[in-house]
C-alpha cells in the first residue's frame, strides 16, 4: 500500500515541504475581512474554511495589468513575465477547472508567452471544499486538472497525484504520509454547468427585460469570474524616450468593450449581457461548444442587483394574464 | 497559423518610406517591413489585415491597401481618426514603426476565379477593397466583368480618385462613382454620381446568379447593400462583407472583435453574408 494520507496534525509541516518547490501561496482572510489567496509567510494564517476568495486564482496568470512588450531602441521586445516557481495551495475544484479553461484559451495555437511561462512554474495543490448557497456544483466534485488533490477524509486527507510534479511532492513529503483507511470512490471532474443553445440569447424569456433593467455595468462578475480574461492592450511612452505596452483586464459589461471608430456593436445593458451569456455559456471561436462556467459562485455573490445569468436557462413559469 | 509563435505577439520593426495625402485626414503609408516580417507578409491575400504599431501610442488593425511590392513595400491607407492614427500621420519617413500579421480570413480568391467581381466601397472602406481590386486587375485573365462603385460624402473625400479613373480608363474596370452631396462650389468638376451607393446599384444591370459582390464600408451600409443585393439575385454566399473591429491582439484572445460565437479576427475580417444571418450585432 503506498502512503497517501495526511493527518491534519502533520499540515503545517507538509506545508513547509511545499516550500520547496516554490512560493507558497494560499487562502488566507485580509484585514478587511476578503478572502484572497496571498502569500502564506505564517501558516496560522491558512483559512482552508473559506468558501471563495473574492478575486480567483487568474490574478497569477493573467495579472490585472502587465507589461506585454517594451520598446526602448526603436524595435520591440518582450516584457518581462514575472514568472518565479509558486506553489499555490487550497485550491477549490471550481478554481482548478477555471485554470484548466484558461489553459485552453492561452496555452493554445501561438502560446502567450507571459502566460505560459508563468504556467509552467506554477504547482497547483487542490483541497476538497463545503459548498455553500452560492456554489454552482450540481455535485461534490474534486478536480484532477492540478499537480495534488487533497481530498478532506476523517483526520485529514486522501493525496491524489496528477502530474509528475505533483508525485515529487508526495516523494518529498514521504515521512509526513501514512497508509489511510480505503480511497473514497472517485468524484465527478470536469467544468459543471453545460454548454448552452446560441439562441437562449434571443429568447423572450422576461428575465432578459429585467436584467437589462437592473444591471448597473459595475463589472463585477467579470472581475471576480476564474474564466473571464477579456484584455484590453494600450501603449505608453516611457519617461526614458521608448514605449511599454501594457495588457489589462477588460469588462464586456462595460460600454466602451464594443466601440470601434464612430460606433459601438454593444450599445445596451441588454446587448451586452446577451454577449457575456453567449461568451460565458456557449463559447467563442475556437472553443465553441464550450461552458466556461465552473460553479464557483463568484459572480451571484457580487453582484449588488442579483443577476444570475444561469436563470435564463431555465423556462419561465407561465404568468396568468 | 503556420507562423513562428514568438511573430504573432512581437512586432517586427518597419520603416516609414513615403507617406501621400489622399484627402484632408486621409494617407497613404508606404513601409518597408523587415525581412522576418516581409517573409509573411508574402502569405497576404487581400482582405486580411495587419497589426500596425506606432512606438508610444499603440497598435491598430489595418487591412493593406495593396498586396506587398516584389521590393518588399506595403501600402496602408489610414484616417486620421484616434489616438493612435493621429501619431501616425505626424511621423516623417524614416521613422520606425512594428508590424504583426497578416492575421484572419481573406477573400476567397481561388472560389472567385472566373467569376464577374462586384466591389462596392463606401467612404474608408475602398482601403481593404483596393488590395483586392489590384489583384483582380494583376489577375485580369482570371476573372469575369470587374465593376467597382465607390461612394464617398463629398468629391474631395474621393480618394485614389485620378488612380481609379485611370484603371478604368485603360479598360478591364467598369467603374461608378457617387458623392452623398456635391457642395456648390465645386473646383475641377469631377464627373460623378450624386446620391447614395445603394441608389447606384438599383440602376446596375449584372449577372446575379454568378457575381461575387465584396463590400466593405460604415456599418449602415452593410445593411442596406446585402439586403439590395440578395434582392438583386445575389446569393448571401457570394455577398463578402469585409467587417470591422476592435482588434486588440489579433489571434483570438482579447474577445473585443466578437460578433456572435465568431471572432471578426480568426473567422474573418472577410465574412460570407451567409455566415452572419442570426448575428444581429454582426451589421
Amino acid at each position: 500500500m503506498e502512503k497517501n494520507f495526511l493527518k491534519m496534525t502533520r499540515l503545517v509541516q507538509f506545508l513547509e515541504t511545499l516550500r520547496l518547490f516554490g512560493e507558497l501561496h494560499a487562502p488566507t482572510i485580509s484585514e478587511s475581512g476578503v478572502y484572497r489567496f496571498s502569500p502564506l509567510d505564517d501558516p496560522a494564517e491558512l483559512r482552508l474554511d473559506y468558501h471563495r476568495t473574492q478575486i480567483p486564482p487568474k490574478k497569477y496568470l493573467l495579472p490585472f495589468r502587465e507589461e506585454i512588450l517594451h520598446n526602448a531602441t526603436g524595435s520591440y521586445r518582450e516584457g518581462h513575465s514575472g514568472a518565479k516557481d509558486l506553489v499555490l495551495f487550497g485550491v477549490h475544484s471550481c478554481d482548478l477547472e477555471g485554470i484548466a479553461y484558461l489553459d485552453r484559451v492561452f496555452l493554445a495555437d501561438a502560446a502567450d508567452p507571459g502566460y505560459s511561462a508563468r504556467r509552467s512554474r506554477l504547482t497547483l495543490v487542490g483541497v476538497s471544499c463545503e459548498p455553500d448557497d452560492f456554489c454552482f456544483c450540481p455535485e461534490e466534485r474534486e478536480s484532477t486538472a492540478c499537480d495534488l488533490f487533497l481530498g478532506a477524509s476523517g483526520e485529514g486527507f486522501h493525496l491524489a497525484c496528477h502530474s509528475a510534479r505533483g508525485r515529487a511532492v508526495v516523494s518529498a513529503a514521504d515521512h509526513l504520509l501514512e497508509q489511510g483507511p480505503p480511497l473514497p470512490p472517485p468524484r465527478f471532474s470536469g467544468p459543471c454547468f453545460p454548454p448552452q443553445d446560441p439562441e437562449l440569447r434571443f429568447s423572450d424569456h422576461p428575465l432578459w427585460q429585467k436584467f437589462a433593467s437592473t444591471c448597473v455595468s459595475c463589472g463585477a462578475c467579470s472581475v471576480c469570474c476564474p474564466t473571464c480574461y477579456c484584455f484590453d492592450v494600450r501603449e505608453y511612452p516611457t519617461l526614458s524616450g521608448g514605449a511599454a505596452r501594457i495588457r489589462e483586464w477588460d469588462n464586456c459589461l462595460f460600454v466602451t468593450h464594443g466601440e470601434v471608430a464612430g460606433a459601438n456593436f454593444r450599445p445596451d445593458r441588454l446587448d451586452r449581457l446577451r454577449f457575456r451569456f453567449l461568451h460565458k455559456y456557449c463559447g467563442f471561436t475556437p472553443l465553441q461548444g464550450i461552458s466556461s462556467c465552473v460553479g464557483c459562485g463568484r459572480c451571484k455573490e457580487v453582484c449588488p442587483v442579483d443577476i444570475d445569468l444561469r436563470e435564463l436557462t431555465v423556462t419561465p413559469k407561465r404568468v396568468q394574464p | 497559423m503556420n507562423q513562428q509563435p514568438h511573430s504573432q505577439h512581437v512586432p517586427f520593426a518597419a520603416h516609414l518610406i513615403e507617406r501621400r495625402d489622399l484627402s484632408e485626414d486621409t494617407a497613404l503609408f508606404r513601409i518597408a517591413p523587415d525581412e522576418g516580417a516581409l517573409a509573411q507578409l508574402f502569405s497576404f491575400v487581400p482582405g486580411q489585415f495587419v497589426q500596425l504599431s506606432v512606438p508610444g501610442a499603440g497598435e491598430i488593425p489595418i487591412s493593406p491597401a495593396d498586396l506587398p511590392t516584389p521590393e518588399g513595400t506595403l501600402e496602408l491607407c489610414v484616417r486620421r481618426v484616434g489616438h493612435v492614427t493621429e501619431l501616425l500621420h505626424e511621423l516623417q519617413p524614416g521613422a520606425t514603426l512594428g508590424l504583426r500579421g497578416p492575421f484572419g480570413s481573406g477573400f476567397p480568391l481561388k472560389e472567385m476565379a472566373g467569376r464577374p467581381v462586384l466591389l462596392l466601397a463606401g467612404g474608408l472602406g475602398i482601403a481593404p477593397l483596393r488590395s483586392l481590386l489590384m489583384h483582380l486587375l494583376r489577375q485580369r485573365d482570371s476573372y469575369g466583368d470587374i465593376t467597382l462603385m465607390y461612394g464617398a460624402k463629398q468629391p474631395r473625400l474621393m480618394l485614389f480618385r485620378e488612380e481609379l479613373a485611370a484603371l478604368a480608363a485603360a479598360g478591364g474596370l467598369r467603374l461608378y462613382l457617387t458623392v452623398d452631396f456635391a457642395p456648390e462650389t465645386l473646383d475641377g468638376g469631377y464627373s460623378c454620381a450624386v446620391g447614395l451607393l445603394p441608389d447606384l446599384l438599383k440602376g446596375f444591370r449584372f449577372d446575379a446568379a454568378t457575381t461575387y459582390a465584396a463590400v466593405c464600408g460604415p456599418p449602415p451600409l452593410y445593411r442596406c447593400l446585402v439586403a439590395d443585393l440578395e434582392r438583386a439575385g445575389v446569393h448571401a454566399e457570394r455577398i463578402l462583407l469585409s467587417l470591422e473591429r476592435r482588434m486588440r491582439c489579433g489571434i483570438g484572445r482579447c474577445c473585443h472583435c466578437a460578433l456572435g460565437q465568431k471572432l471578426c479576427c480568426l473567422d474573418g475580417p472577410v465574412f460570407r453574408a451567409s455566415d452572419l444571418k442570426g448575428i444581429p450585432e454582426a451589421l
